[in-house]
């Protein structure tokens, strides 16, 4: 599998296609504890599991180094997202850069559904420069 | 339009909880899950997934504003400090002055210490 700290910037993650179904949306709200109404009232799933389940599928493609620390995250929620929708979500290492022996990357993030962005998201990590 | 009070949200962090979680997203990075190889890392145990603990602010903001923001709503945040099993975070929002067209919120997480593990902006439309 690819190491994250070994690709360079401008690299562009293979794309990723994923359902995020209702019984996945139930297991994310059931793990983080959150019992509001306002999902089930909307229609919705809650915006960060759409997020967090994007950087799971992700990170099935690449590997991080023990020891690499989530440092910062961004996040634009521009579109509820229905449980069982389709998501498509495109990723690229926007920065690459090595400060004090360890490799800090930045990758943006863009999910979609039906052809335009639900979430957009920057994380920023921070991985240990591989000897 | 001044931004309103959002009412803080209180949760304890557990292993089985992280354990879930690492399983509904697919992180299943070994710092989160397994205790032997954390107590070899400096973390020295296994701390929570930082969006994990981001959830507490996300789920925070949808109490306050629903729907507005989760079609609309914005964060940007540093993870500060890491949350561990048996910690108590406390998400919390403090307002200030609505900037362009968005209320704006200084949002953090703090441990029941009152240690910052994470500190940021949310914004959502008036």
């Amino acid at each position: 599998m690819t190491v994250l700290t070994e690709l360079t910037a401008g690299h562009v993650f293979e794309p990723i296609s994923l359902t995020l179904d209702a019984e996945r949306a139930r297991a994310y709200r059931n793990a983080v504890g959150d019992g509001l109404g306002v999902y089930d009232e909307a229609g919705a799933v809650p915006p960060l599991a759409v997020a967090a389940v994007a950087l799971g599928v992700l990170l099935e493609s690449v590997s991080l180094p023990a020891g690499t620390l989530h440092v910062s995250e961004s996040l634009e929620f521009r579109k509820a997202v229905s449980p069982g929708a389709t998501l498509e979500c495109r990723a690229v290492l926007a920065q690459r850069s090595v400060r004090g022996g360890m490799v800090v990357s930045v990758i943006d993030s863009e999910i979609l559904v039906d052809g335009s962005a639900a979430v957009t998201a920057r994380a920023t990590v921070m991985s240990p420069q591989p000897s | 339009m001044n931004a309103p009070e959002v009412a803080p949200v209180v949760r304890q962090l557990t292993q089985p909880m992280i354990d879930a979680y690492a399983e509904a997203s697919g992180d299943h990075n070994p710092i989160h899950m397994d205790e032997a190889f954390a107590r070899t890392t400096p973390m020295g145990g296994t701390i929570a997934h930082g969006m994990l603990v981001l959830s507490l602010i996300s789920e925070m903001m949808t109490a306050a504003f629903g729907e507005r923001w989760l079609a609309g709503g914005s964060l940007e945040v540093r993870f500060r400090a890491p949350a561990r099993p048996g910690d108590t975070a406390t998400a919390r929002a403090k307002a200030g002055e609505p900037k362009d067209g968005r209320l704006r919120y200084a949002v953090e997480c703090v441990s029941q210490t009152d240690e910052v593990l994470i500190a940021g902006t949310a914004t959502v439309g008036q």
